[in-house]
């Protein structure tokens, strides 16, 4: 190997975080024009050496060469000065200023003024087959238009090393597509790409290069034809694992759970069932309005409990609907008044939900699609965080009982085996598995008949999702029922009894994923326009 | 190796994180032993009883603005409520006495909070900033609805017909004053005992009820905890009525002490000096976290702040100007105990 031929080396990189050590002696080498891929589980170090890269953290010791220049110290605009970009997982763009503002950000006067600002957006964007405009507002566009101006940006900076952090989590099949089709052009060209994701599919698919990380050491770095999926899986965990996922359990029982006529602007008309013991996936892509359905049945979004009088009168309405024509139905008050509404029946009785307090009551549980934002209070400790929604078995008369309390999170530390210090640490110091176990405590001390799982492994490490899919497991065994909901299609065609496919607001399928295959219920999802 | 290492660093956190959480106390301890040695009148009796005496009005709203501002939000209505809730009282006294008209002004403390409470609410307000503006605007409301009242022109207590003892007691009686059998009671103000319940109660409700406990989990992430069954639209209007009950007792404390209560004036600067307290003690300003018994380190830390300048005859500017340094500097604080998680 040409020594010119590598863009970056790092030599025994190490970096200490107070009580942690998150790098020790990491050795990289990355192959100019190529894709190079970055994997393990969350807290192996990845993110740690990317930020020392682009210069967010400064290294304790080692060497950096970076496009044959030695690096020491850098500040993130040393580096995207000196070609090397990193595009976050968040995005870095202002909102609520232009396409083309955004990918010249700051650099008005090197570009001689906005008009030739917009003028190179323009051509920036042609050169990677976008078409969005530059002078709509970026706030307007969708996550994969965003990660486009993110690459532009890059580019601007001519940069020769793209670092891309997670760039699919928040993208849909067609829109991945896309992206690959983008970076492969990048490649062809001669930018060197690093990809870090979770995403073992997608490594394969597109990556030259994998490096495999585990506690902040580099385990191998190996040409992607010389690994399968298993050994990276072994690598990234430190041992075998011979499923990815647990066998599904088998114990749908009698309907506990009937949704009808559930309707919101988003919504349209879903009804469906769910059994006792049952796991029920419901798949579709972002915004489909999976998350939608959930909430409103658990009550945290507010809809309209309609009553059977109603009911009556709707369906009274529909049957009408096919003699007369449309438009009477939609402009009749009646019709608008139950354009959004719903009807639950949970073990053949009548339930309201108006709040998250009557889903509980009614024994609906929500496990929710962000952790960090809707699940956890982040400064409390582990053992408010999963006693938050049993006040009641903890308190009398309107008093705490503080032993009871610490009783309730030893016993779900225990049984969740929860990595804490103690359960009073706080939960932000936590890793996303852990987090993400604690509301499953939660949850699991209030033992709802009903547990809904919205996003359960989302930006959790390997190790912790199989816990995850054993605990979920072990939920329908005693007799629960599960709504889970997943972007990884994978993941729910293993666990699920039965999946239905939403798109658009509407459910569109509904499939035996012991029978059906991969690509009939994808298909389902995105709305079965695409036949090939 | 590694681990000795870890446990050293951890030692020295928590060392830094100590001074960090405690550090009004610390300041308090310094502020009294450089006082007591630069200046000789402070460890006297009689200032003793001038700095017990100076737990006024604003350590009854301190303990108020706790809650708010633990539950995630702030109330800047305080000097308009005040306002509202003085020129109403007052002008009651004569008509159904003393102690009714002091239950009258309860209840509007009450009602008022409420009020605050459920416009926020209404108005799908989740967020200090907003809780800032509307508060903010109501604080004009009522202010502007206590001159109305009076048709501007402040009330003169000495013209009241009828005795008014507790509104005496609240002014300037001690403790001797009922039980003379030690002459240290004689330095207890009367005001301070009430303070003192107030403070218990609320202790107790905010430590070891279930309630109290739902107003940290909603100021610590609003919507992580009505997803987890918390009321958190009733625990917002709860605690502005908290509030606006201690609020209604500052501005009886605040109209006993002043011969003549004036609208809007009365209540002035009420928002400002609660929030400070309420910071310097050290409750969080993002919800969540914090302790009545925080404020009244933050309280006693004015207090003696000003006294203390006010022995050594420090101009009165420049200990306003002290003043806003401290407030800034517990903001940030706040922010580095924050930031540090």
């Amino acid at each position: 190997m040409e020594n010119s031929d590598i863009i970056l080396s790092m030599t025994d990189v190490n970096k200490s975080f107070p009580g942690v050590k998150a790098l020790t002696d990491a050795s990289i080498e990355v192959r100019k024009g190529t894709v190079h891929a970055v994997v393990g589980e969350n807290g192996a170090g990845k993110s740690t050496l990317m930020k020392i890269l682009s210069g967010v953290h400064t290294k304790d010791s080692g060497t950096i060469i970076f496009d044959g220049e030695t690096i020491e110290h850098t500040t993130p605009i040393q580096s995207i000065r000196r070609g090397l970009s990193i595009i976050y997982q968040e995005f870095n763009l202002v909102n609520t200023l232009t396409v083309g503002e955004n990918i010249f950000l700051g650099r008005f006067r090197e570009m001689k003024g906005l008009r030739n600002s917009h003028k190179k957006a323009r051509e920036l964007l042609d050169s990677i087959g976008s078409t969005i405009n530059t002078h709509s507002l970026v706030g307007d566009l969708s996550a994969a238009e965003k990660q486009m101006i993110e690459i532009t940006k890059a580019l601007a900076f001519d940069s020769k090393l793209i670092i891309m952090d997670e760039p699919s989590s928040s993208l849909t099949a067609d829109e991945l597509k896309q992206l690959f089709v983008i970076i492969d052009d990048l490649r062809k060209k001669g930018v060197t790409m690093i990809y870090i994701s979770h995403k073992l599919d997608e490594i394969f698919q597109l990556c030259d290069t994998v490096t495999v990380m585990r506690d902040g050491i580099i385990v191998d770095t190996k040409p992607i034809d010389e690994l399968t999926r298993n050994d990276m899986i072994a690598m990234m965990i430190g041992r075998e694992i011979e499923n990815e996922w647990p066998e599904r359990p088998r114990c749908a029982g009698e309907v506990i759970l009937e949704v009808q006529n559930l309707r919101t602007k988003k919504l349209k008309n879903i009804s469906f069932t769910l059994k006792k013991g049952e796991i029920l996936g419901f798949v579709g892509l972002v915004g489909a309005g999976r998350t939608e359905i959930v909430k409103a049945i658990y009550g945290a979004d507010r809809v309209k409990n309609l009553k059977e009088k109603d009911l009556k009168q709707t369906e009274h309405g529909e049957s009408n609907k096919t003699k007369m024509p449309d438009n009477d139905i939609v402009n009749t008050k009646k019709a608008k008044k139950l354009k959004s509404g719903k009807r639950m029946l949970i073990n053949g009785k009548l339930v309201k939900t108006r709040n998250p307090r009557q889903g509980i009551h009614a024994g609906i549980g929500l496990l929710p699609e962000d952790r960090k934002l809707e699940g956890l209070v982040l400064q409390f400790s582990v053992k408010e965080n999963i006693v938050m929604s049993s006040l009641n078995k903890i308190s009398k008369f309107g008093f705490l009982d503080a032993s009871r309390e610490k009783d309730i999170a030893d016993k779900q530390i225990k049984a969740l085996s929860i990595k804490t210090p103690s359960p009073n640490t706080k939960t932000v110091t936590l890793s996303g598995g852990n987090q993400q176990k604690c509301i499953m405590g939660r949850w699991l001390e209030i033992n709802p008949d009903i547990l809904i799982l919205d996003e359960p492994t989302r930006g959790i490490d390997v190790g912790t999702k199989y816990e995850i899919y054993l605990l979920i497991k072990k939920i329908a065994e005693n007799g629960g029922s599960v709504i889970m909901i997943s972007s990884e299609l994978p993941e729910v065609l293993a666990m699920s009894n039965r999946v239905l496919t939403i798109c658009d607001g509407e459910i569109t399928g509904e499939f035996d994923p012991e029978v059906a295959s991969a690509h009939e219920i994808m298909d389902a999802a995105i709305g079965g326009g695409e036949n090939d | 190796m590694i681990k000795q290492e870890t446990l050293e660093r951890k030692t020295f956190y928590k060392v830094g994180d100590f001074v960090l959480e405690y550090l009004v106390i610390i300041m308090i301890l310094a502020l009294v032993i450089v006082t007591a040695i630069v200046e000789p009148r402070f460890l006297t009796a009689a200032n003793f009883r001038n700095v017990m005496g100076q737990f006024g009005p604003l350590s009854f709203t301190a303990l108020g603005m706790t809650f708010i501002i633990m539950g995630g939000f702030i109330d800047l209505s305080l000097p308009g409520m005040i306002s509202l809730i003085a020129m109403i009282t007052l002008s009651l006294f004569d008509i159904i006495g003393e102690i009714p008209a002091m239950m009258v002004g309860m209840m509007l403390g009450i009602a008022l909070g409420s009020l605050n409470g459920t416009i926020l609410v209404k108005f799908g307000a989740t967020t200090q900033a907003k809780a800032l503006f509307i508060t903010f605007g109501l604080s004009q409301l009522y202010g502007a609805l206590s001159q109305l009242y009076t048709g501007g022109s402040p009330i003169n207590r000495g013209a009241f017909e009828h005795p008014a003892p507790l509104t005496q007691a609240l002014s300037s009686g001690t403790v001797g004053d009922l039980f003379p059998f030690y002459s240290f009671f004689n330095y207890i103000p009367f005001t301070f005992i009430v303070f003192l319940v107030f403070l218990a109660i609320l202790f107790i409700f905010q430590k070891k009820t279930r309630l109290g406990r739902s107003i940290n989990y909603t100021g610590g992430n609003f919507v992580a905890a009505e997803l987890g069954g918390i009321p958190t639209k009733r625990i917002t209007v709860m605690i502005y009525a908290i509030c606006g009950l201690m609020v209604a007792i500052g501005a009886i404390v605040a109209f006993s002490r002043a011969n003549v209560a004036a609208p809007v004036v009365i209540g002035a600067n009420f928002e400002r000096d609660s929030i400070m307290a309420v910071v310097v003690g050290g409750t969080s300003l993002a919800g969540g976290r914090g302790s009545v018994l925080r404020t009244v380190l933050g309280v006693s830390l004015i207090i003696l702040l000003s006294n203390c300048m006010n022995l050594m005859r420090i101009d009165s500017h420049l200990q306003e100007t002290f003043r806003g340094a401290v407030l800034v500097v517990a903001i940030w604080l706040d922010h580095r105990r924050h930031a540090k998680g």
